[in-house]
């Protein structure tokens, strides 16, 4: 591949990437919205299929254009699926650390439901980036589990996701369900900064976190690849799992015995609309 | 006594100082990122609001 083509298609996906992110957040304004008259199927089609070229293209990358590692050989190959998911997921719930703090601060059914839609977005990349880990641990480690510092603190964080959509679930009043939720949300975001970290502060059994500054750059390009594809993805699931929570909450407040008594239902309903 | 000849099997069996294969790993988790990706996408299409018929009708 000449350099040329490599720096086209560095450029060409960073920007493809951003200008999808730019696209979902205006889209998250005005088709995510119930009854929103807004035509975006072209735009979303678009994005799946430019998500969907760039993911094709950095996983053959990934699998044969990149030269084998030093130690580890091909089964390094793995770092291609494992750390854009883990990025994503860590992105995701950073949004969803945001959108709590928002929500305590500001009550907004549109937060909350970005609060819903980052919290699930997020638990599905870091879960099968766990697994993808797990599966890579194996063939290096010897072992698919250890109980090593950063993969007890991802696996700690994963549980209290999972806690978090659970409470999500039980509790039927929306407004004691946002307020609770985002107080989980806010406490099991402490653990994210102790996943990140936990390579550096203790002797791990994990590698330090891959970036295009700590990869062989025979291995940034496609690396950068498969994260863009994945940042596309990413914007894709929580554009309509956003839409989804939204119509969702418009639903519930629209049911009178789903609010608190002081609460009257056609002002709540307008908020969400 | 070790000789080069019963060295040699030894040697074969560590390679080349890398691990060797592996790729019954690496192709299990490019299926499962793959399957949950697509799994995740099918869900989201499962869950969509109802109203989503706007889209095609304007």
């Amino acid at each position: 591949m000449s350099d040329l083509l490599k720096t086209v298609l560095q450029v060409g996906s960073a920007v493809a990437a951003l200008a999808s992110v730019g696209l979902g957040v205006w889209l998250g304004v005005k088709w995510a919205p119930p009854r929103s008259r807004v035509n975006a199927r072209p735009v979303l089609l678009g994005m799946a299929a430019l998500a969907l070229a760039l993911l094709v293209l950095g996983n053959w990358m990934g699998l044969v254009w990149t030269p084998s590692e030093r130690e580890m050989g091909d089964v390094y190959r793995i770092i291609y699926v494992h750390v854009p998911a883990m990025w994503m997921a860590m992105l995701a719930l950073v949004v969803n650390f945001a959108c709590c703090v928002g929500y305590l601060l500001k009550t907004s059914w549109k937060t909350d439901a970005l609060a819903e839609a980052t919290a699930e977005v997020g638990l599905l990349f870091g879960t099968y980036g766990l697994v993808l880990g797990a599966i890579w641990g194996k063939p290096t480690w010897g072992t698919y589990w250890d109980w090593d510092p950063r993969l007890t603190a991802m696996a700690i964080m994963l549980v209290t996701y999972v806690a978090y959509m659970a409470l999500r679930r039980f509790v039927e009043d929306p407004e004691k369900r946002a307020v609770w939720s985002s107080v989980v949300g806010i406490i099991s975001f402490v653990n994210l900064p102790i996943v990140w970290f936990s390579v550096k502060w203790w002797r791990s059994l994990h590698q330090v976190q891959s970036t295009p500054k700590t990869v062989d750059p025979d291995m940034t390009l496609a690396l950068r690849v498969n994260a863009w594809a994945s940042l596309i993805l990413l914007t894709l699931f929580l554009l309509h799992r956003y839409r989804t929570a939204l119509a969702t909450r418009e639903a519930e407040v629209a049911l009178p015995e789903a609010l608190p008594t002081d609460v009257p239902g056609p002002n709540r309903a307008s908020e969400v609309a | 006594m070790i000789t080069a000849l019963t060295l040699s099997p030894l040697l074969a069996q560590v390679g080349s100082g890398r691990i060797q294969g592996g790729w019954e790993y690496i192709w299990a988790a490019y299926i499962i990122a793959w399957a949950s990706l697509s799994l995740y996408a099918l869900s989201l299409w499962l869950r969509r609001p109802g109203q989503a018929s706007h889209d095609s009708k304007e």
